[in-house]
């Protein structure tokens, strides 16, 4: 009797064995579908956001109707701010002595300095030797403090590389990096 | 008349089929009776957690619904995804463990 039957147990074994090993699968299987379905698994929720917010983003970016930073108006940078499309801080002029705002003072510059009529007369007044160099003249040296100095850099007129020079803290930052 | 002589006679088709699945059925029987078969599965569920397997089951099922998105998935896609794979990667000395115990209820069981 033990022949057959040594042989007989030991398939019989292995048919339980797989039964069981079968069953457990099957609540394994239950397990990850059940927290599939419900969303339990933190990680796989995370990286869907993740994935979705850059599709968004790379939309965003490839949307022509976004002029880059410049329409600024509706979007917000990466730390949630937003920043009107004209830079509303105030300066005074180094020239006239003025109140401007900074997203006016390159227009204002060009009429206080060069372009315009009243402005060449006042010109010609004070320096008459660097008429066309505006760099050299006194009033930019007093300028040093702002970072923002750099929106002479905006005249169309070709002295702002010069200009720029001049200052300390030689920043060249575009209005939109200040804080 | 004809009929009933012709026809096969039922519960001797039974006896002459059914001899290993009825084994089977009885020493299940014998199994889930005794609670021996509970015990087994618990020891196989302890054995299979502690090597790791059912981290590589769940890994592959997490990688699946990754993949197909956590609302196309059904359990049966799972079941067939898992089965192959667990079948082969239970540790040798575990199966061993477990036969052996299944083998010693067989032989105490006596038939």
């Amino acid at each position: 009797m033990s022949g057959p039957n040594e042989d007989n147990n030991t398939q019989l074994s292995s048919h339980i064995f797989g039964d069981l090993l079968d069953s457990i699968i099957v609540d394994v299987a239950s397990e990850c579908h059940r927290i599939a379905k419900l969303g339990l698994d933190r990680n796989l929720e995370e990286e869907e956001e993740e994935m979705r917010l850059s599709a968004q983003a790379r939309a965003r970016v490839a949307d022509p109707s976004n002029s880059s930073e410049t329409n600024t108006k509706y979007v917000v940078d990466i730390f949630g701010q937003t920043h009107p499309s004209v830079a509303t801080e105030i300066f005074e002029c180094m020239n006239c002595g003025r109140s401007i705002a900074a997203g006016r003072f390159a227009p204002h510059l060009e009429k206080c300095m060069g372009k315009g009529r009243k402005a060449r007369l006042k010109v010609t007044r004070s320096s008459t030797a660097a008429q066309n160099r505006y760099s050299r003249g006194s009033p930019v040296s007093t300028y040093s403090p702002y970072s923002n100095s750099t929106s002479t850099n905006r005249l169309s007129n070709g002295t702002p590389s010069v200009a720029g020079e001049e200052y300390s803290n030689g920043t060249y930052e575009e209005p939109w990096n200040k804080t | 008349m004809k009929h009933s002589v012709n026809r096969p006679p039922t519960p001797d088709g039974a006896e002459d089929q059914g001899n290993e699945p009825t084994l089977q059925e009885i020493i299940n029987i014998k199994l889930i009776e005794s609670g021996e078969k509970e015990r087994l599965m618990e020891l196989l569920r302890e054995r299979l957690i502690e090597c790791g397997w059912k981290d590589e089951m769940k890994a592959l099922c997490r990688s699946y619904v990754k993949k197909k998105g956590r609302n196309n998935v059904t359990l049966d896609d799972l079941v067939h995804l898992i089965t192959p794979k667990g079948r082969a990667s239970v540790p040798d000395f575990v199966k061993a463990e477990l036969l052996q115990r299944i083998r010693s209820f067989l032989m105490s069981a006596a038939l």
